[in-house]
């Protein structure tokens, strides 16, 4: 990977000359602008993409569809769409169209320093750390990823992540929410609970506060927006429900490791959907090997698949990933929306993210094949609306 | 686990369903029943025909134990067992209190650094499940570093069930100055000094408190509430000592400072029974750890078989540990607590009598650790924390065969992995005549495998 730096080169390159594209004023550009009849005034650009097979994830696949796209968002999808004249069109053939995955955590391109000792810095803002000029979110691009939760890291509450898109040329192009969501990274000791139950009673019962680590607990509180907490252990989960008995509004999910299907039950019954690695286990001082995502499903549990490892490799080999889980027992239509809506939905933003529908953010992949499929490659990604990565290499015949 | 087939990712299992209105009418009426079961007709498990070495009052021979709500409800030879019990047949097996480990190296926590160990217990910590397997019901368990420093209590194995899992915290007050911890040891004395002067000046006031006298009220030294609750005797003080010169430097801090203390390890400690019975101190003995006698000096050293059983004679107080007190599967297995009885039965070989090395895994290492009116024996209204054994728990060839903890069956070896590559001589091995297996010299092996068979 590494010596094959021409290939590097001639991806940026082509990234580059795709992005000019969308930056110059074409004539067809124009004429579309002729075609709107927004009231706003602004051009809106309409884009018709024609393919074989349109996965939407929540609505089942489409044969022989189109997806029409005004400006960001999906406008119409089905296989009765009239196209407008002044569209213009993207003929994916025998393609697939698949939605834009989604990593609901992730800390690519953040800096891995781990703050010591558990903490509350709720007030900590991984918006306010973002630096967009880092290669690693075009490969990001180019594994199919087209939204990113990032984390801080740091035990206790370590503050609030932001939900983003890997592309843009500054923070304001690349964030989608600001504050995307508290993260917490717990483990049961006594000091660590300390800190958790004195972070949630400042918060308490409080509308709005002046202190800022407040201020984002109220939030995290009142359900505005989501709290994750990882634990590594299954008894570091039981700890962690039992210091959040009554957490009224909260909504909490949860990012676990192995063994957790020894608490699956528990977790259906309190519906907290789960953020789980595709990984498949050994169980400890055994040879049984565990296929962790799978059993969570099976008991009732939603999950949100994540990387084995948390580094670019771990995005560029997701879907391999997900593909193993599959070929061992898990369902393939929950390992598709686990790689999608189900992490939108952790995110609190399945209103606009994680599927093909109606009104939808115009986040797809084009691929060759099925998403799982090994052998497929993507084609095209599109973020709202944007082209921003072709796969420069043809396939060979 | 049990579940162990379920986990496999190879088997592909059903994902449940809401049960239907035919589902439903059956859960509705077990919840009719529910009320009958909460109004404390609670269902009594009869462990039936087994051998009970109950420890403290004998054996009852082919007798029945009778279970209800976690503890024991009778024990005896011909009892009248209800008829809706659920009755548990051990015929010709031997039941036992289930072991206590007077130490483990082992944290049954999921954090650390914790002041307290309830705060971080994991009940699905893969030790609980080797616990089970290895009978042993309630294990001592000490903070980090072992004696020296951290949080101690007295856990049971219930895996799975945080809720139950604790029995005792905190247990003892873990003191590291037996040793060549010259400043702990400086240290700790001062502060034990302090405590014992606040002491006194506290009962000075309270006795001019109750004749009106006026008194100043003593202001307390800080950091020393572990050495008032040694000093009050509501906890023992642990510490490690081997050799007869680390023993008699621990048995000099209970001259000045009355506490109940407990020497961990106690190698040579056969080398000063005599001083150790004439203090009110227990040893924690590991009857098979080698230890070379120190050849510079005309005295006895170093390590005796015979160990436990002059501690006995001198009457010292004593339980008995392995020399690696934790579960596992590799390593040195056979030296740790997966076979605690074979640590007792070390102690027998050096001629202890059976029923204090019964006692020394039981009921004794109970009395240490505190918990002696809950566990360490089978009697009514202790806790029903009972194993089931294939033979008499010294015979190198038994193997626990069931654990019950709280009442609830926890643990079956036939149920389990744990053993199950372990055949006996005589079990029926797929694929080989058991016959021939089991030496019966009319039925032959097949063909294939006979001397000389031409195939």
């Amino acid at each position: 990977m590494r010596g094959n730096s021409r290939k590097m080169v001639l991806l940026a390159w082509v990234s580059f000359l795709s992005t000019l594209a969308w930056t110059c004023p074409l004539g067809r550009q124009a004429s579309a602008r002729a075609d709107t009849s927004g009231t706003s005034g602004t051009p809106e650009r309409v884009v018709a993409i024609k393919a074989d097979r349109i996965d939407t994830v929540t609505n089942g696949v489409i044969q022989n569809g189109v997806i029409l796209i005004r400006g960001t968002k999906i406008s119409e999808i089905g296989t009765n769409v009239a196209i407008p004249g002044t569209a213009e069109i993207i003929d994916a053939g025998k393609q697939t169209v698949f939605p834009g995955l989604v990593s609901p955590v992730s800390d690519i391109g953040l800096s891995s320093a781990q703050r010591g000792g558990p903490a509350s810095h709720a007030r900590y803002r991984v918006a306010d750390v973002l630096y967009p000029y880092q290669h690693e979110y075009q490969r990001v691009l180019q594994a199919g990823f087209t939204t990113l939760g990032l984390v801080p890291r740091g035990q206790g509450v370590a503050g609030q992540g932001a939900v983003i898109r890997p592309a843009g040329r500054s923070r304001e192009e690349m964030l989608v929410a600001e504050s995307g969501m508290i993260w917490i990274e717990f483990r049961a000791d006594g000091r660590m609970k300390d800190v958790i139950r004195k972070a949630l009673e400042s918060a308490k019962n409080k509308e709005t506060s002046d202190d800022p680590d407040v201020a984002a607990m109220i939030r995290a509180l009142q359900g505005k927006i989501p709290t994750f907490v990882s634990c590594a252990r299954p008894a570091d989960t039981i700890h962690l429900l039992d210091l959040l008995k009554e957490r009224d509004k909260m909504k909490l999910v949860l990012v676990l490791g192995i063994e957790s299907h020894r608490i699956a039950e528990r977790l259906v019954k309190e519906k907290i959907p789960v953020v789980i690695p595709a990984s498949i286990e050994f169980e400890l001082f055994t040879l049984t090997r565990i296929n962790e995502p799978d059993l969570l499903a099976r008991a009732g549990v939603q999950i949100a698949c994540v990387p084995e490892s948390a580094d670019v490799e771990g995005l560029e080999d997701f879907r391999r990933q997900m593909a193993a889980l599959v070929k061992c027992g898990l369902d393939g239509q929950t390992a598709r929306k686990a790689m999608t809506i189900y992490p939108a939905e952790a995110l609190g933003l399945d209103y606009r993210l994680g599927s093909l529908e109606k009104g939808k953010d115009a986040n797809l992949l084009v691929l060759d094949g099925d998403v799982l499929d090994a052998t497929t490659t993507i084609q095209k990604v599109m973020i709202e609306g944007k082209i921003v990565y072709e796969n420069p290499w043809e396939k060979s015949q | 686990m049990r579940d162990g087939n379920r986990t496999r990712w190879t088997t592909r299992g059903t994902r449940p369903r809401f049960p239907g209105p035919a589902a439903t009418a059956v859960l509705t009426a077990l919840m009719l029943c529910v009320p009958s079961i909460l109004s404390g007709e609670a269902k009594v498990t009869a462990i039936k025909g087994g051998d009970i070495y109950t420890i403290t009052s004998g054996i009852v021979r082919n007798g029945t134990v009778l279970v209800k709500d976690g503890k024991i409800l009778r024990i005896g030879q011909g009892i009248d067992i209800p008829k809706d019990a659920n009755v548990v047949d051990v015929r010709g097996k031997v039941v036992m209190p289930g072991l206590v480990a007077a130490a483990t190296m082992f944290m049954p926590a999921a954090g650390s650094g914790s002041d307290k160990i309830a705060d971080s217990l994991d009940p699905f910590n893969y030790s609980l499940s080797m616990a089970l397997a290895s009978g042993v019901t309630s294990i001592f368990a000490a903070g980090r570093g072992g004696p020296g420093g951290g949080p101690t209590a007295v856990i049971k194995p219930t895996y799975g069930d945080l809720e139950h899992m604790l029995l005792k915290e905190p247990a003892a007050e873990n003191i590291n100055v037996a040793g060549y911890q010259w400043m702990e040891r400086t240290n700790f004395i001062l502060k034990m000094r302090q405590a014992k002067d606040y002491l006194r000046k506290l009962a000075e006031y309270e006795k001019a408190k109750a004749k009106n006298e006026k008194l100043e009220a003593p202001r307390k030294p800080p950091d020393i509430d572990a050495c008032l609750r040694l000093l009050r005797r509501e906890m023992p003080g642990r510490l490690r000592a081997a050799r007869a010169g680390e023993i008699l430097k621990a048995l000099e801090l209970v001259n000045e400072f009355p506490f109940r203390l407990v020497i961990e390890g106690g190698t040579e400690a056969w080398t000063v029974a005599d001083a150790i019975a004439a203090r009110d101190v227990a040893v924690i003995v590991t009857p098979r750890v080698k230890q070379r006698p120190d050849e510079d000096i005309s005295q006895p050293s170093g390590s005796n078989v015979e160990n436990a059983a002059i501690l006995k004679r001198a009457g010292v107080k004593f339980a008995i540990l392995p020399a690696t007190p934790y579960f596992s599967t590799g390593g040195f297995v056979g030296r740790d607590l997966m076979t605690l009885p074979m640590d007792a039965a070390a102690a027998v070989s050096g001629g202890l009598d059976e029923q204090t090395a019964l006692e020394a895994i039981t009921i004794t290492a109970a009395r240490i650790l505190g918990v002696d009116d809950r566990v360490g024996s089978l009697q009514e209204g202790k806790d029903a924390d009972i194993i089931v054994l294939g033979g008499h728990p010294f015979h190198y060839d038994t193997f626990v065969e069931m654990t019950f903890v709280d009442g609830k069956l926890m643990y079956e070896k036939n149920k389990s992995i744990y053993f199950s590559h372990i055949r006996r001589y005589d079990d029926k091995v797929p694929g080989l005549p058991s016959d021939a297996r089991r030496g019966d010299p009319d039925a032959l092996p097949p063909r294939e495998l006979q001397r000389g068979a031409n195939p």
